[in-house]
């Protein structure tokens, strides 16, 4: 720790430079990754590769709590619940490669890589020669201890009124993703059997629509013994979408 | 760790903040554990008197000058009048937001989650919606407040994303046209994470170059560092990007009019007047006090972006044909005018910056409120040519509105004239005239679409498919009536308001 603290004040150590120059492209191939990976798990993956290094770059730069908190919180849990919830969802849904407006990708790849190359240049140039500061005195009684007494004077409102913050986060999930069951909707077997039995239902399956030499349309509604077409085995929410009369209209077959 | 001193907090100066925040809290247990049916009224009554409170608390706040909270929060005249605007505009929000009797059960869904357009999606039309608004609205409105108070930019940061992502979230909850709304929801969150990501950025940069993240370090640190400039001003760029984002400022300008047309009107209204405030009390805190040393070097590009806002604003506001569009393109037009303000760099630069925000914001809360009145069976009719002879199925309703656009295009008597009239005064005592005079050219332009509209509503036939003006409930009523009266006596005895932005128009550093 204190080799790392001195190390830090002055000229980089050997060891912190080679695993820079290890970690460094490996985070950027991660960060890359998680883009360009077409599965949103492997995306998820690459993520977790970036931030690991990452972590490993704040422990290693006098910043362990941050670094730790790195690895556990953000790669251990909530990239970990990500991934479940990716995979719990299906990760079959694929993102769709249509681009809706011509040449944004590559414009967005230019620019993206203009702004990159201002910003690197700018802080290259801004930081060439400036030696590190401050680090010896924010981590004098440690680093943790030198969070802790930021979060608790400085920061202490700040840090409160995170708090606002999860539980916007936690109402908004609830809002936007949690389905309330009222008590009327809910119904146990017997009361489905009650009514599945009920004169005026078919207990059994409904016909499937008619799939005939003339027609496949799932429009066309299947044929009874008698003849007749039956207008139940074709599903309810057809007529309302935006069909024109004609192709509205149950096609029955030629007979 | 004996040597922790624990920073003095002086709770009369947060309490605002702390009312609003805890008349949230308290909203969301409303929600665990009242019976539905009785939610509405109570989760309405507590908001209001919650706004209300912060309210009082604010004006016991008057005259104060104080940094608390370990240099985090400053309390001073522009954080107690901005403070104070954002209440008020927030209140009349509040008003819209909680109207139910112009459609079964309010503006926003029930279920937010049911997929659009599904069967479940169906039933629950005439459904109540969902109560969780009111917790929302109170946490946006706290957060703005810790906004324009904030006295260092990670406090800034964390109040950007508390009163951010309440509307997100209340973007996507419009009852009506509810693909629309989720999708200017999602919009609004992508966009908006971009934007704070570059103001984090931007944080980082000038913790580079000051060392520290508090104004008055900042301050200090422009006068002479050891470090090179150019943190200080990639730093100051990033940071404007994420400000200007939420202030709607061309060229970060392109969520405004989808996210302004899919989100449920009332929020609309809410975030053109309030997040208007917030954000632009945050953007003058930053460049009057952090960065007026450089004020040399900002603000020549940020004279571009201000003319570049107004120019967007009123072209495209020409070419458009939904009212909601329409006044989402004015939104853009008017942070234009409100940034000739800021830029003028001076006490009255200031005060007629704090003085527009608040004559804005009620016009722009009258007029979100006016086109939730008309209505056909599918909701809000806000197609243009829909409103073809409003006036004379009814005029008074038209006269209304006719007023307030009026007092956007800045025709004198109305708080649109002198508005504008203070901020470019101010501008030009400052040797700005380019931008006064862009300003100038940009509101001719832009009287053409309002007056467009105007003679849409007076001088064409009604036709058969002209929708009805609904009868407004009392919130509603209440809520335009102040809105149009705002509007009418900040334009004729501007004069009160003015001497109190003029004598709050002191930061303390």
């Amino acid at each position: 720790m204190s080799t790392v603290l001195a190390a830090a004040a002055g000229e980089m150590a050997t060891g912190e430079k080679v695993v820079f120059w290890i970690l460094g492209p490996i985070a950027l191939i991660g960060a890359l990754g998680m883009v360009l990976a077409r599965n949103a798990v492997h995306s998820a993956l690459w993520l977790v590769l970036t931030m690991l290094s990452l972590g490993v770059f704040y422990v290693m730069q006098a910043g362990p709590f941050i670094g730790m908190v790195q690895i556990i919180v953000y790669t251990g849990a909530i990239m970990m619940l990500f991934l479940f919830v990716l995979m719990l969802v299906g990760r079959d849904a694929s993102d769709s490669l249509i681009e809706t407006l011509r040449g944004q990708r590559v414009a967005a790849v230019a620019l993206g890589l203009g702004f990159a190359g201002l910003v690197c240049t700018g802080v290259y140039r801004a930081l060439r020669d400036t030696p590190p500061a401050g680090l010896e005195q924010a981590n004098e009684n440690g680093n943790v201890q030198g969070i802790a007494s930021l979060l608790f004077t400085k920061y202490v409102f700040a840090f409160e009124v995170t708090s606002a913050l999860l539980i916007t986060a936690a109402v908004g999930a609830m809002l936007l993703a949690h389905v309330e069951r009222r008590k009327e909707d809910k119904r146990d077997q017997a009361a489905r059997m009650r009514e599945r039995f009920a004169p005026g239902n078919y207990p059994g399956p409904k016909a499937g629509p008619g799939v005939y030499a003339t027609s496949d349309s799932v429009a066309t509604p299947a044929m009874l013994p008698d003849g007749t077409s039956a207008d139940r085995s074709i599903s309810r929410i057809l007529p309302t979408r935006e069909l024109t009369s004609s192709e509205k209209t149950p096609k029955g077959t030629e007979r | 760790m004996s040597d922790l001193q624990l920073p003095h907090i002086n709770y009369a100066a947060l309490a605002p903040m702390l009312i609003l925040f805890g008349a949230a809290c308290a909203g969301i247990l409303i929600e665990a554990f009242v019976p539905r049916e009785r939610r509405y009224p109570v989760q309405l009554g507590l908001s209001l008197a919650g706004v209300v409170a912060a309210g009082v608390a604010v004006i016991t706040q008057a005259g104060t000058r104080t940094i608390t909270a370990g240099g985090a929060i400053a309390v001073d005249g522009p954080t107690v009048f901005l403070q104070g605007a954002i209440l008020a505009l927030g209140l009349v929000a509040l008003l819209f937001v909680g109207e139910r009797s112009l459609e079964a059960g309010g503006p926003f869904v029930a279920q937010a989650a049911l997929i659009a357009g599904s069967e479940p999606d169906r039933r629950q039309v005439v459904r109540p919606g969902a109560t969780e608004v009111y917790p929302l609205m109170l946490f946006a409105i706290g957060g703005m407040e810790l906004f324009v108070a904030a006295n260092d930019l990670l406090t800034m940061f964390v109040a950007l994303e508390v009163f951010s992502l309440p509307l997100y979230l209340m973007c996507a909850l419009a009852r009506r046209r509810r693909l629309l709304s989720q999708e200017a929801a999602l919009k609004y969150f992508l966009l908006g994470s971009y934007s704070s990501g570059f103001f984090l950025f931007g944080i980082a940069l000038i913790y580079g170059f000051a060392g520290r993240v508090d104004f008055a370090g900042i301050h200090a640190a422009a006068l002479g560092s050891d470090r090179s400039n150019a943190l200080l001003y990639g730093g100051l760029a990033l940071l404007s990007i994420g400000l200007l984002f939420k202030a709607a400022a061309a060229p970060f300008h392109v969520w405004t009019p989808d996210v302004y047309q899919g989100a449920p009107t009332p929020v609309t209204g809410f975030m053109a007047a309030c997040t208007k405030v917030a954000a632009f009390g945050a953007l003058l805190r930053v460049l009057y006090v952090a960065f007026d040393r450089v004020s040399w070097d900002y603000r020549p590009v940020l004279g571009v972006v201000a003319i570049l806002t107004m120019l967007v604003g009123a072209v495209f506001a020409v070419t458009q044909t939904d009212l909601k569009r329409l006044l989402a393109y004015s939104s853009i037009a008017n942070a234009g005018y409100l940034l000739v303000g800021v830029l003028a760099m001076s006490k009255d630069g200031l005060s007629s910056s704090m003085f527009y925000l608040v004559a804005y914001g009620f016009t722009v809360l009258a007029a979100f409120g006016t086109l939730t009145l008309v209505r056909d069976a599918d909701g809000e009719a806000n197609h243009l040519s829909r409103w073809a002879g409003l006036g004379r199925r009814s005029p008074v309703f038209a006269a209304a509105f006719t007023f307030l656009l009026l007092a956007f295009a800045g025709i004198p008597l109305t708080s649109g004239f002198t508005s504008k009239f203070a901020v470019f005064a101010a501008a030009l005592d400052d040797g700005q005239t380019w931008l006064v005079v862009a300003g100038v050219i940009t509101s001719m332009v832009l009287a053409f679409p309002y007056l467009r509209v105007v003679v849409m509503m007076w001088l064409s036939e009604p036709a058969e498919s002209t929708p009805t003006v609904s009868i407004p409930g009392v919130l509603t009523s209440t809520g335009l009536a102040i809105g149009v009266a705002a509007t009418l006596v900040l334009g004729l005895v501007p004069a009160p308001l003015l001497d109190l932005s003029t004598k709050a128009a002191e930061f303390v550093r």
